[in-house]
């Protein structure tokens, strides 16, 4: 059994400016269950850290129902910010302050235990620098700060926008093992990130937002198989049967394109028929390998972001969705 | 009270504060300095020693007189017998010793040079206190961490008044300490009654008022800007425009008590409970030259004037906090 840790239903908010009003959030929506890593994606400008901004009471909506652990925001944040640990878009801290002043000070604001300090230097990785100036860390160490302060509160949700931003390709794994431990021990995370390769791995479900309004939603495994082309890809022992091949595999009622070295096919059911097809007319295949969708062609693909050779996008070049998919 | 336990920390942990404030006791003690070097004790001794370079100065002046100018003198006068060289009653002992650092006398009168300088730090206190939260994203973490707004900002503004409150009078007592001991070596502490010290008293609390108003004021501004920047800018702005500028104009233009527009004569009037302006131009006879029209400008109404600026300021920066998205 789940329960709601994180709901938002039709959140609205438009930026007045010089250059006319902006809509960053159209009616979006968005739901995380207790315990989950939650990967919230989206290009820039899409609505992201107006979402989390405005879930932490920093923006006012314009309209919209938002809930943290049962509790209606924004009049109830005051009663469950205790629960809720953030790192909005890399916070900087005094620079002429160590590590340690940082946190303390923090904790001493949230009237948290001093002994919560250490351990949450523990957890990031910096116990050993904690008593240097954060002016001479590296971005990664500063961001692995910001994670520590948000951590510091033990909450019951976690937000983190860009976590890996800076961090090497260990911090990045080890960032990963954290949230996998925090997750296990019942924290939610919501987390923000263009690394998508590290979302597909981390995260339990994911929200992709586009021009303010949710595109997809779900467990990661259901959207990418929502937008799983079903191809299989064939490569033949000789490239220069090819040609055969495709006509065999179309005779068998089978959609069959050359694609460079290999061909690939649509509409297979199994895909041994295809290797059956071809050996039967003495074509081997030295590869078969069926062609899943990554969630980075998938995120392209849904904010029509993907590049286009010769063209330059802008940041507002994003998919229009009518409706919630 | 966590949070003021955390702002406190932070005040005094801050490079700016140390600084300033050490910058801020250096001035003070080099003033200080100056007074010793230029101030002197009348002992008998020094009195003694003046007396001497007195008359050696006269008896040179009278030699210098006899030799070069008496005959001139009593060629081209029409009345030769006025010819009798410098009066002696020109040359006395204090022309020829330093004068004697009164602090009854002093104090008062240069208790602006305490309040102004650390009314100056406190301004720039109050500004990056603030303003430095703000440009750095640190505000909006701890909004994160404590989303009451008027709250947060109100802990902020009391912490930083109890702090230049405490500044205040420490550096106040230090001065007041500083000018007492420059008088007992280089002048006299004569007729300092209860109610003299009473009056001193109530004149640093007003300066300790004012130190806090001063600091209210930058962290009001910078935090309507939310950026350091804002309120230096306007401090310097009023400074140039709205004070130089503006007496430059106002005395062209030949207005009336134009000083009554001009906040160093306000700080001035609250220190020391009133200012006499003078305008009009001045009446010149025998006994000297008198101001043709006085007007006086009280504390009361210099100490309304600027709580209405400090309030108008600090009431703008809560109702932008409260009002505007933290972005």
């Amino acid at each position: 059994m789940t329960s709601s840790v994180l709901e938002i239903k039709g959140l609205k908010k438009t930026y007045r400016s010089r250059g006319g009003p902006r809509r960053a959030l159209d009616g979006f929506d968005m739901h995380v269950e207790a315990g989950q890593v939650h990967g919230f994606l989206g290009p820039n400008g899409s609505g992201k850290t107006t979402t989390l901004r405005t879930l932490l009471g920093l923006i006012k909506s314009d309209g919209g129902e938002m809930r943290i652990l049962g509790s209606e925001l924004p009049e109830a944040l005051p009663k469950v910010v205790s629960q809720v640990g953030a790192i909005v878009e890399s916070p900087q801290f005094f620079a002429n302050f160590t590590a340690r002043d940082t946190l303390s000070l923090l904790a001493d604001a949230g009237d948290l235990p001093q002994s919560r300090v250490d351990w949450a230097f523990e957890l990031v990785g910096l116990r050993d620098r904690a008593n240097e100036r954060v002016k001479t860390y590296s971005l990664g160490m500063k961001q692995r700060l910001a994670v520590a302060s948000a951590l510091l509160k033990q909450p019951r949700l976690l937000i983190l926008d860009e976590p890996a931003n800076g961090l090497d390709p260990g911090g990045i794994r080890e960032m990963r093992e954290m949230m996998a431990t925090l997750s296990a021990g019942g924290m939610t995370v919501v987390l923000s990130s263009h690394i998508l390769s590290e979302i597909q791995v981390i995260c339990d479900q994911v929200t992709i937002i586009s021009l303010g309004r949710r595109v997809a939603y779900g467990p990661v495994s259901e959207v990418l198989a929502a937008h799983s082309t079903g191809q299989v890809k064939v490569v033949l022992e000789s490239a220069v049967d090819l040609g055969l091949a495709a006509s065999v595999l179309m005779n068998a009622g089978l959609a069959a394109t050359v694609n460079g070295d290999h061909l690939l096919v649509s509409g297979v059911d199994k895909p041994a028929s295809i290797s059956r097809a071809l050996a039967a007319q003495q074509l081997y295949v030295a590869e078969l390998t069926p062609q899943h969708a990554d969630l980075e062609s998938v995120f392209l693909e849904l904010t029509g972001t993907a590049p286009v050779p010769g063209q330059h996008r802008s940041v507002d070049d994003s998919v229009r969705v009518e409706s919630g998919q | 009270m966590s949070l003021v336990k955390a702002e406190r920390r932070r005040f005094f942990k801050r490079r700016m504060t140390v600084w300033m404030l050490v910058i801020g006791l250096a001035i003070l003690g080099a003033i200080g300095a100056g007074f010793v070097a230029t101030h002197s004790k009348h002992t008998p001794e020094a009195v003694a020693a003046g007396e001497a370079k007195a008359k050696a100065a006269y008896a040179k002046e009278v030699r210098e007189f006899e030799d070069k100018w008496k005959k001139e003198c009593e060629a081209t006068s029409k009345d030769p017998a006025a010819c009798q060289g410098p009066p002696a009653e020109y040359f006395t002992a204090e022309h020829y010793m330093k004068p004697e650092f009164d602090f009854k006398l002093f104090y008062g009168e240069i208790l602006i040079i305490w309040a102004a300088i650390m009314a100056m730090i406190a301004f720039v206190l109050g500004a990056t206190y603030i303003g430095a939260e703000w440009s750095s994203g640190a505000m909006m973490n701890l909004l994160t961490w404590r989303p009451k707004r008027i709250s947060v900002l109100g802990t902020k503004l009391g912490v930083l008044l109890g702090s230049m409150a405490a500044i205040g009078t420490a550096t106040l007592l230090l001065w007041t300490g500083m000018l007492w001991g420059i008088a007992k070596v280089a002048g006299h502490t004569n007729g300092m009654t209860g109610s003299a010290w009473g009056s001193f008293g109530l004149a640093g609390l007003r300066g300790v008022a004012m130190i806090m108003a001063f600091a209210a004021l930058g962290f009001g501004l910078a935090s309507l800007g939310r950026h350091t920047a804002l309120a230096l800018g306007v401090a310097i702005g009023v400074v140039i425009v709205g004070q130089i500028g503006l007496s430059i104009v106002l005395a062209m233009a030949d207005v009336p008590f134009f000083e009554r527009y001009l906040i160093p004569v306000h700080m001035d009037a609250w220190l020391k409970k009133s200012v006499e302006l003078e305008g009009g131009g001045y009446t010149c006879g025998p006994s000297g030259c008198i101001p043709e029209a006085v007007s006086e400008l009280t504390y009361k109404t210099s100490g309304l004037i600027g709580l209405a600026v400090v309030v108008a300021v600090t009431a703008l920066a809560f109702w932008s906090i409260k009002r505007r998205d933290v972005a």
